[in-house]
């Protein structure tokens, strides 16, 4: 056994980092099991009463609508992140490598409320996209994007791209070129090639971005809340709705609760899944 | 299609060499890596390149397989240029370095790849596969993951999948260096008897000069981006024609010499305070003056020292190598200082011990200083 004199120091934050999450969740979980005063921000007694209320279709359709919100936003921050991906790794050119870099790692560089402010200002009714698409007569009607699905999805898909392309790009970076070689030297044109070697090689690294992708989405507050404008529920939204419009503090916390579960058990099925399909995919 | 329009230029072409290349060059953001190279590879032969780390080896290769196009030249694949044809038309079987195994294939999948994207028919394929594997002696590990191989198993699925599409060149760069000693003769063994039972064209890169020896129909020493010498393992160790080749193959004594003339083969040469005779193996010398005088240690006797013609030299060490005896000599004469002779085992010569080299009537060379 090898001395790892500076394992310890190393672990310390960490432990303080995981220690402060575990007290705070079972604070949650304290609130989560109180009874609501109406008209006081103090719990009551010990109860189940909350998740009985949670136990609701208008809830479900809460917890469908993030589901949803998170689906299109891996697939499409995915779908867009790939190519980005791609080309970083791959391009000759150090300055293209470099420009595909900062450019997709903008948005973490803009606080989540300047990020959705701009977006805003982009996708209102009288906003930059459709200002341009009426322009140029593409459109007739401007498209009605601000407080809609589709607008938040197209917030959130610029939010989470960074770190996707982050992901796939190391995951990309790790394939041996060789392996792509060998497939061309047996007669695998590029589509080919890319099809049975390179994306099969990719999918732990899609999997690992489509996870944090789906959580970050999950998590977010400040577009669906701003861009929904109330009209697109997610989890979030609805705690603190339930949390600081209505000061129903025990509720909030059985719906966060609940949220960290579905989320929790939503990505474990994926990872499943995932895992089945590369051992018996390509095998 | 591809593989019926190759077999029929093939036919028409019977007698061209497999690959020919044409003063084909590369060079990377300005720096050379290759100088214009002219060489011909025949039907079934086994070429080897040879030559120091950088030097150029693999860029050959892929210049030769088409991952790299060439900055001028033309190369010729059983006499149809092929330099603007891409890599995965060219019909030619790779092993590399690192195997290049698909991981998330099994062993039967990754040796069948070549005849999927061929499009050839289920049933021929798993034979064809089987055939490959059995050629490897693997037939019972089709269904494994490389992962689950040793190196050496990983090194012989590379080259059923390099078979398997029948190549019309086999081309391998370094395929067994990262095998232990004896794994790397057996490998060795192995990839010649299967290359010569199939009579397939191959191309062999490796560093090691013993490998090289022992394994080719001819060897390309190659340095500094260029070839130095091509023929025989015979011809590059008996007769290397440049001062390079000949101490980068084999061991070589290289002695500081003036040659005082030449006629013919035959050359007179001042080393040191006396004047020696030489026949050299070589048709032309250089001019006369300061010259490099080559001898492998097998030319090389041991003679009283004083005696008219030999080298003056003193014992440095000797070392035990059972059939005989190293004696590893200081020598002022000598490139580095150092020379070396083999002797009988019983020979008892201590070191420090004063003694002379003699030389061989044949077997020298005289190398001038721009070899
Ligand atoms: N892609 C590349 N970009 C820039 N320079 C390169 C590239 N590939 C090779 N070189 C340079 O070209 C020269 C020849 O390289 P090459 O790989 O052919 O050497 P080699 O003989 O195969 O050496 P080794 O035995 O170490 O594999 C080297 O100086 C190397 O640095
Ligand atoms: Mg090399």
């Amino acid at each position: 056994m090898t001395k790892r004199p500076f394992l310890g120091w190393f672990a310390s934050p960490s432990i303080l980092i995981a220690f402060g999450i575990t007290a705070s969740v079972l604070a949650i979980v304290q609130y989560s099991l109180r009874a609501h005063v109406p008209g006081s921000i103090d719990p009551g007694g010990f109860t189940l009463a909350n998740f009985a209320t949670l136990w609701h279709v208008a809830y479900g359709l809460v917890f469908l609508n993030s589901l949803l919100l998170c689906i299109w936003t891996a697939l499409f921050a995915l779908l867009i992140g790939y190519p980005l991906a791609y080309a970083m790794v791959r391009a000759r050119s150090l300055s293209l490598r470099s420009a595909i870099l900062l450019i997709s790692l903008t948005p973490l560089f803009l606080g989540e409320i300047v990020r959705t402010y701009s977006w805003m200002i982009v996708l209102g009714n009288r906003g930059f996209l459709n200002s341009v698409l009426l322009q140029t007569g593409l459109i007739e009607r401007p498209i009605n994007l601000m407080f809609t699905m589709s607008g938040v999805v197209i917030a959130l898909v610029h939010f989470t791209l960074p770190i996707v392309v982050v992901m796939l790009a190391a995951a990309l970076s790790h394939i041996d070129r060789n392996l792509e070689r060998a497939a061309t030297s047996l007669g695998a044109g590029r589509i080919r090639v890319f099809l049975t070697v390179t994306l099969p090689l990719s999918i732990p690294g899609v999997v690992a971005a489509t996870s944090t992708a789906f959580a970050w989405t999950f998590s977010a507050f400040a577009t669906p809340q701003m861009i929904g404008g109330g009209q697109v529920q997610t989890i979030s939204t609805m705690v603190y709705q339930v949390g600081f419009a209505s000061f129903n503090f025990p509720l909030a916390a059985s719906l966060s609760l609940m949220g960290l579960l579905f989320a929790v058990a939503v990505l474990a099925i994926f990872n499943t899944g995932m895992r089945q399909l590369e051992r018996h995919g390509a095998h | 299609m591809l593989i019926d329009t190759a077999q029929a230029s093939a036919q028409q072409t019977a007698d061209a060499p497999a690959v020919r290349v044409e003063g084909v060059s590369k060079s990377f953001a300005g720096s050379v890596a290759l100088e214009p190279i002219s060489m011909r590879i025949e039907r079934g032969e086994f070429l080897t390149l040879l030559g120091p780390s950088g030097c150029g080896k693999t860029t050959l290769l892929n210049l030769i397989a088409g991952f790299l196009e060439a900055d001028q030249g033309e190369l010729y694949i059983h006499d149809k240029p092929v330099t603007r044809v891409p890599p995965y038309q060219r019909e030619i079987g790779i092993v590399f370095q690192n195997y290049a195994l698909f991981p998330h294939m099994s062993v039967a999948r990754n040796v069948g790849y070549g005849l999927r994207t061929r499009g050839v028919p289920k049933a021929e394929a798993e034979r064809r596969v089987r055939e490959a594997l059995a050629l490897v002696k693997l037939e019972d590990f089709a269904d494994r993951r490389p992962r689950q191989l040793s190196g050496g198993q990983q090194q012989r699925v590379a080259l059923a999948r390099a078979l398997v599409i029948r190549p019309r060149v086999l081309l391998l760069d370094e395929p067994f260096s990262a095998l232990d000693r004896n794994l790397r003769a057996a490998m060795q063994v192995e990839l010649r008897e299967i290359q010569t039972s199939l009579g397939l064209t191959t191309v062999f890169v490796t560093h090691d000069q013993g490998e090289a020896l022992s394994m080719s129909d001819r060897i390309a020493v190659m340095s500094r981006a260029t070839i130095r010498q091509i023929g025989t393992p015979s011809e590059i160790y008996d007769h290397p024609q440049n001062h390079f080749v000949a101490s980068f193959v084999g061991d070589a004594n290289m002695f500081r010499a003036t040659l005082l003339e030449a006629e013919g083969s035959d050359a007179r040469l001042k080393l040191g305070e006396t004047e020696a005779r030489i026949t050299s193996f070589q048709t032309d010398l250089p001019a006369p003056g300061p010259v490099t005088l080559f001898v492998r240690p097998e030319h090389c006797h041991l003679a009283e020292p004083g005696t008219p013609g030999t080298i003056p030299a003193t014992v440095a060490l000797s070392v035990y190598q059972g059939s005989h005896t190293e004696l590893h000599v200081d020598c002022p004469l000598a490139e580095g200082g150092r020379a070396m002779l083999r002797v009988p085992s019983r020979t008892s010569v201590a070191p420090g011990e004063p003694l002379a080299i003699g030389l061989a009537e044949s077997g020298a060379a005289v190398f001038g200083a721009e070899d």
